[in-house]
């Protein structure tokens, strides 16, 4: 599904050059939960951006189901992002002036979905992600736990191939982040939800399938 | 395409409806202000354009002004002319006058100035001057010994006589007149006014009868001021005064003022000019400010909605609405503002020493002062989100 050949970033500050990624190779099969794990600095965040498309690598290639995702246009990655990418940050990246209904049916909004078909959808996430009676309650009105249980229904709406977390439960206590984890184990056997999370807590890999374990920029183990 | 602008109109209206309350209000309060400040200091010169312009209308040379041919001192024939003129429905009057210099004097006092002669009855269809009268009363045909005196003309009791005044005559008391040709003639102040305007306040009048028995002639007129039942049709009613084979040298106000309010006019639209860019360019900056904060406050979420999948073109326009809200909501909030504030001041004019003014909001400058403000409105929205929405998005999110 996804395959990464030779990945580099490297970002520009000031005069200094920070190699973030050296030249990563790997690859991603689909229906796979795989976290990324490593020390702070060693790359993790920032190959989940590039895999994303949320940011370009300076060289390197991926292709996701045999499409080569950097040769296309900014307008094409959006639609990408959109159709095919779900997303989960770590800061519970929910619009605050938008309801846990609102905020999960905007994208499918953008894709032009027939309104009674988005609500439905959304409500089911929300019931799904447990939610249910918190519909039309705003971001400021959920605990941290809701809110991305929010963020991830909103990841899900438009049924992406590929869900990306971001130290999911970097902001959550352990009983929410065991909510949201076995919640992404759910979805990925039960759905075959192919899920990429970058996670720093030893304990997450009792729910994943794989571990890709980068340092100084560089896969360090694969397992 | 129209489901962006959906997505755009909800986006704009949740941010809204559900945004910061307070900055709502200021920014519309803001832009209130700025579109009342468009419009008023503008409407205060163009009323005191038309304040001028109708004290000229009203005391001065009435619609249409007709004088001597080039080279001649009177209009000859002047009842024919009145009463081919008097014939167009339209015109709502004519009043001939004959001018002459004169010194007036008063004890020890004496002042040069003009001497106009009236048909009591034919001013009053043609002038307000009756209707300024502050002392004494208005002259009547018969009048022979009796004269009119503008305030200037008069002067004030107790006020350090000035050089052009006559030291604060009052009803009752003699004046003697020189004329130009060295008649001398002695009359009793008969009532004194007060226009406002400078021409007819340094003036004196007596009936025409009186004036044809000193300059010994009849007939004649060195003027004859005709007055129409609706202003902005002169240049109409010249044609066919023309028509009907009157040769004077026949001209509208317009012509005769031309000169002198033109002037006063066009150094006050320059203040304008100036006050109305200043306005705009406040307007920018002021509205920029607050939508850049504004924005620069949701790069965040500008970040979020960018990763995932919101045109860039969506989160642009959300803003441009929300721009165009604030400008459409302080376009309504300040017109309701000027409208009362202009009522206020239409029932209570401002005391300029030219008479007095109420603003004057011509159509053109509330269309203008609006276009203004929804193309600052546009770019004040338009710049700051594009410049946001168009950051590297993990920038946006983590800044």
């Amino acid at each position: 599904m996804i395959r990464v050949q030779d990945l580099k970033r490297i970002y520009v500050m000031g005069k200094v050059e920070v190699h973030a990624l050296k030249g990563v190779t790997c690859k991603i099969d689909e229906g796979e939960f795989v976290a990324m794990m490593g020390p702070s600095g060693s790359g993790k965040s920032t190959l989940l951006h590039q895999l994303g498309l949320l940011d370009t690598p300076t060289e390197g290639k991926i292709m996701i189901d045999g499409v080569d995702v950097l040769s296309l246009s900014d307008h094409e990655k959006t639609v990408y992002r959109l159709t095919r990418l779900g997303y989960v940050f770590q800061e519970y990246a929910i619009l605050p002036e938008l309801t846990a209904t609102e905020n999960v049916c905007l994208p499918a909004m953008m894709r032009g979905e027939k309104k009674e078909l988005y609500l439905k959808s959304s409500s089911d996430l929300l019931k799904t992600v447990g939610l249910g009676d918190r519909l039309h309650h705003l971001p400021q009105e959920l605990s941290g736990g809701e809110q991305q249980r929010v963020a991830i229904a909103r990841a899900l709406i438009n049924k992406p191939k590929i869900l990306f977390a971001d130290e999911p439960c970097a902001n959550l206590d352990t009983k929410s982040s065991r909510q949201i984890l076995e919640l992404f184990k759910e979805l990925n056997e039960e759905l075959n939800q192919t899920i990429v999370m970058v996670t720093h807590e030893e304990w997450h890999k009792e729910y994943v399938d794989r571990v890709i374990y980068l340092k100084d920029g560089l896969i360090e183990k694969n397992y | 395409m129209l489901n962006n602008f959906k997505i755009s109109f909800f986006l704009a209206y949740k941010s809204l409806r559900r945004g910061n309350i307070g900055t709502t209000i200021l920014t519309v309060a803001i832009m209130s202000m700025i579109f009342v400040n468009l419009v008023f200091l503008p409407s205060i010169v163009s009323g005191i354009g038309e304040g001028m312009n109708v004290m000229l209308i009203d005391y001065t040379y009435s619609n249409i002004f007709i004088e001597p041919k080039k080279d001649n001192l009177y209009i000859n024939n002047v009842d024919s002319i009145r009463k081919k003129v008097n014939s167009l429905p339209g015109v709502a009057g004519a009043s001939a006058h004959y001018i002459s210099g004169a010194t007036f004097a008063c004890e020890d006092k004496f002042v040069s100035g003009a001497i106009y002669s009236i048909n009591p009855i034919d001013e009053v269809t043609v002038t307000k001057t009756h209707t300024g009268i502050i002392e004494g009363d208005y002259l009547s045909e018969a009048d022979t010994d009796e004269i009119l005196l503008g305030i200037d003309l008069a002067g004030k009791e107790g006020k350090e006589a000035e050089e052009r005044d006559l030291g604060g005559v009052r009803v009752g008391d003699k004046i003697t007149v020189t004329f130009r040709n060295g008649i001398i003639r002695e009359y009793r102040v008969k009532g004194i006014f007060k226009t406002k305007s400078f021409v007819a306040d340094g003036s004196a009048f007596i009936t025409e009868k009186e004036m044809e028995s000193v300059l010994g002639m009849e007939n004649k007129a060195s003027e004859i001021l005709v007055k129409l039942n609706q202003r902005g049709t002169e240049e109409v009613f010249k044609k066919k005064f023309m028509e009907l084979g009157i040769s004077e040298d026949i001209k509208t106000w317009e012509d005769k003022a031309g000169g002198i309010t033109g002037d006063i006019i066009s150094s006050f639209s320059l203040i304008t000019v100036i006050s109305t860019v200043i306005s705009l360019i406040m307007a920018v900056i002021v509205i920029f400010i607050i939508i850049y904060i504004n924005t620069v406050n949701k790069r965040k979420q500008i970040g979020i909605l960018k990763a995932v999948g919101i045109e860039k073109s969506i989160i642009i326009r959300s803003y441009v609405i929300q721009s165009l809200f604030y400008c459409f909501s302080g376009i309504t909030i300040g017109s309701l503002l000027l409208y009362f504030l202009i009522s206020y001041m239409i029932a209570n004019p401002i005391d300029f020493p030219m008479g007095n003014v109420k603003p004057l909001v011509e159509q053109q400058l509330i269309i203008q002062s609006i276009t203004g403000l929804i193309a600052v409105s546009l770019i004040a929205g338009f710049v700051p989100s594009w410049k946001t929405a168009n950051e590297n998005i993990l920038k946006s999110i983590w800044g």
